[in-house]
């Protein structure tokens, strides 16, 4: 039978630094912003998962084994728990190193219905990458994801930490154009935004 | 019956995500009038108004509410509200997030009046940034004029309220897996009761924690202030579904959005109010989100919107994700591309559901593929039987109806996808994109 289709990336992990490689990278900020979110919980450990989004702003949108070592690390917690907790969830990026804007394409039934599966055709035939794949540029991932939760606006993408939708080839095409002249990595800033927004006013890093 | 707008009354109002805004429309009268009361007839007043789950379950909201001990020990008590909506079809937490925070900091505030809580977490999903900064703006202007914090509105009572994002997984909707989540590990499902305590007993961190959907949470204002014999009228025409609902329609329909009736309503007056079908004759409907199953267009005339209601359609209220499907659109597909989110989120902790949803999709990917055999379907049926009920949690229930759902309405195009090879829709699919 053919083969079964996959939205998961298969994929090696990275080697764990040993404890004499450990370089910590967090800045000044991410620092702060940890200490704060720890008055948030009872216990370090869960500050795993916010912690692994300060890392996947600091460590530039990848997760990979220093990243997951220094969050270890800085809540004395081992590799392995934060690394299990790290692959499970998939907004992480654990696998490959995305591109300076992840394009994440809703494929699922709302958007399903509304025509996204063509969406996916035409940024495979613009961009040339389908699920899992980076341009060669280096500028565009291109991720299939489920439901995102905004069906009245199917079909929909998420590009950091804005939704398009809805979406058509015009549209896409003036997206895309935008996204090349945008200056930072979005998929960075996703990562900020989702760490600011668990800290209240008088908690942020000024 | 037209709509009938609690919630999301004011919800287009951009004044209305400020405090002075909501306060102009009577926001916190509420939790004032709860300051006053005593914790039990809190509850009393909420187990008055009927006030069921809006999360998709449909449990007494109530029961929840008194199932934490009266009697306080040296733990702190949680209010967990559950944001991790990812329900395909549904965005009404959203909405209601992102246009009516203060509704869900108030019905939270409430609810930690009348259960003694300490500290309440919002656990959004990862993707939803904007509801997140939407929330955040309102409890830092909530704690800076003293509605959150020490010492609320001088009663001496204090609640704390944080905002914590998931990363990306529909299982941790399910409320054990969401407080796995919440306390750093993966996002699998927890023993249950009558294995281990009820949350109520031991939730967050071996703590008493009540855990409600966005909407039950924001319901709560309006019962406090309007009393529960008022919430309880709205509604009254079904057999036990109280108050209102935010149905989100999606799909081929001319005007999609979050649409909040009243229970009674039929589902048919919903599609009205969405537009209409567009695109063609209407074929089907899933109406409560993809968990529960779909209907067909017949069924649709005579669905009316309650929790027990739907039952006579063979379907559920669930959270409320409706999603209408034309002539065009072609079942076998549909209920494949089902399968593939199931097999996705599945998390793997048990075996029928991650075993069992894989299965599905395999025999529904053949079929697809115009490589099915005959004895698919009753294959199908047999891998459902054996997820419906064996799974550890709900997720492995909520993958098999759609599927045995699909199979009881649309038998004949499972069978004739099989026996020649292609869809039974032949008509240019015009919105409906194969993959």
């Amino acid at each position: 039978m053919s083969e079964l289709v996959q939205l998961g990336a298969p994929h090696d992990r990275p080697r764990p630094p040993r404890a004499d490689e450990l370089n910590l990278r967090f800045s000044e900020q991410g620092i702060h912003e940890l200490e704060a979110l720890k008055t948030h919980y009872p216990d370090l450990k869960s500050c795993i998962l916010p912690g692994l989004w300060i890392a996947q702003r600091e460590y530039g949108g990848f997760l990979d084994g220093a990243a997951i070592a220094e969050v270890a690390h800085r809540l004395n917690r081992s590799y392995a728990e934060v690394e299990g907790v790290a692959t499970f969830y998939t907004m992480y990026n654990t696998a490959h190193k995305p591109g300076k804007h992840k394009l994440e394409l809703c494929t699922c039934l709302s958007c399903h219905l509304c025509g996204s599966y063509r969406l996916r055709d035409y940024i495979k035939s613009k961009l040339g990458i389908s699920h899992g794949e980076t341009t060669e540029d280096g500028l565009f991932t291109m991720e299939e994801v489920e439901c995102l939760d905004a069906c009245d606006r199917a079909p929909l993408m998420q590009v950091g930490d804005q939704y398009y939708g809805p979406l058509d080839e015009a549209k896409l095409d003036a997206l895309i154009d935008q996204l090349r002249n945008t200056e930072g990595s979005t998929v960075v800033k996703m990562a900020d935004e989702i760490v600011q927004v668990h800290l209240r006013d008088v908690e942020r890093h000024k | 019956m037209a709509e009938r707008k609690l919630i999301l009354e004011h919800a287009h109002d951009p004044a209305y995500r400020t405090l002075d805004g909501y306060l102009a429309k009577g926001g916190y009268e509420a939790l004032k009038k709860a300051l006053k009361m005593e914790r039990q007839a809190i509850i009393d007043e909420v187990k008055t108004s009927g006030l069921r789950g809006r999360g998709g379950a449909g449990f007494p909201t109530w029961i929840k509410w008194n199932g934490i001990p009266k009697e306080k020990s040296d733990k702190l008590h949680y209010v967990l509200c559950n944001a991790d909506e990812g329900e395909p079809g549904t965005f009404k937490d959203k909405q209601i997030m992102e246009q009516t925070p203060y509704l869900l900091i108030e019905g939270m505030t409430i609810a930690g009046l009348a259960t003694q809580g300490d500290r309440g977490y919002i656990y959004i999903r990862g993707e939803f940034i904007d509801a997140a900064r939407s929330l955040r703006n309102a409890i830092d202007q909530a704690y800076a004029k003293g509605y959150l914090g020490k010492n609320i509105l001088g009663s001496g009572r204090d609640f704390d309220l944080f905002i914590h994002l998931g990363a990306g997984s529909y299982e941790c909707g399910e409320e054990s897996a969401l407080m796995s989540s919440l306390m750093g590990e993966r996002g699998m499902p927890r023993l249950k009761f009558p294995h281990a305590p009820l949350p109520t007993i031991s939730g967050l961190w071996d703590s008493p924690t009540l855990i409600n959907n966005v909407e039950t949470y924001a319901c709560a204002p309006f019962i406090i202030k309007n009393g529960g014999e008022w919430y309880s009228t709205l509604g009254a025409s079904t057999k036990n579904s109280r108050g209102t609902k935010i149905f989100s329609v999606s799909g081929h329909v001319n005007n999609p959005g979050n649409f909040e009736i009243e229970f009674g309503t039929s589902l048919k007056e919903l599609l009205e109010m969405a537009g209409g079908v567009k695109g063609g004759k209407l074929k089907a409907c899933v109406p409560g989100g993809s968990s529960v199953p779909i209907i067909n267009a017949e069924a649709v005339d005579r669905a009316i919107i309650g929790y027990e209601e739907m039952a006579d359609v063979k379907s559920m209220v669930g959270s409320g994700g409706c999603m209408f499907l034309n002539e065009h659109t072609c079942i076998v597909t549909f209920i494949w591309r089902t399968a593939l989110f199931y097999a996705n989120e599945s998390c793997g902790k048990c075996t029928p559901c991650r075993e069992g949803t894989r299965w599905m999709l395999q025999i529904l990917d053949r079929i697809r593929q115009g490589k099915g055999q005959q004895g698919d379907i009753e294959l199908l049926e047999e891998v459902c039987s054996q997820i419906d009920g064996r799974s550890f949690c709900g997720l492995g229930d909520a993958a098999a109806w759609p599927v045995q759902g699909a199979i009881r309405v649309f038998r004949e195009e499972f069978e004739y996808f099989i026996a020649n090879g292609r869809s039974i829709v032949t008509s240019e699919p015009s919105l409906v994109m194969a993959p």
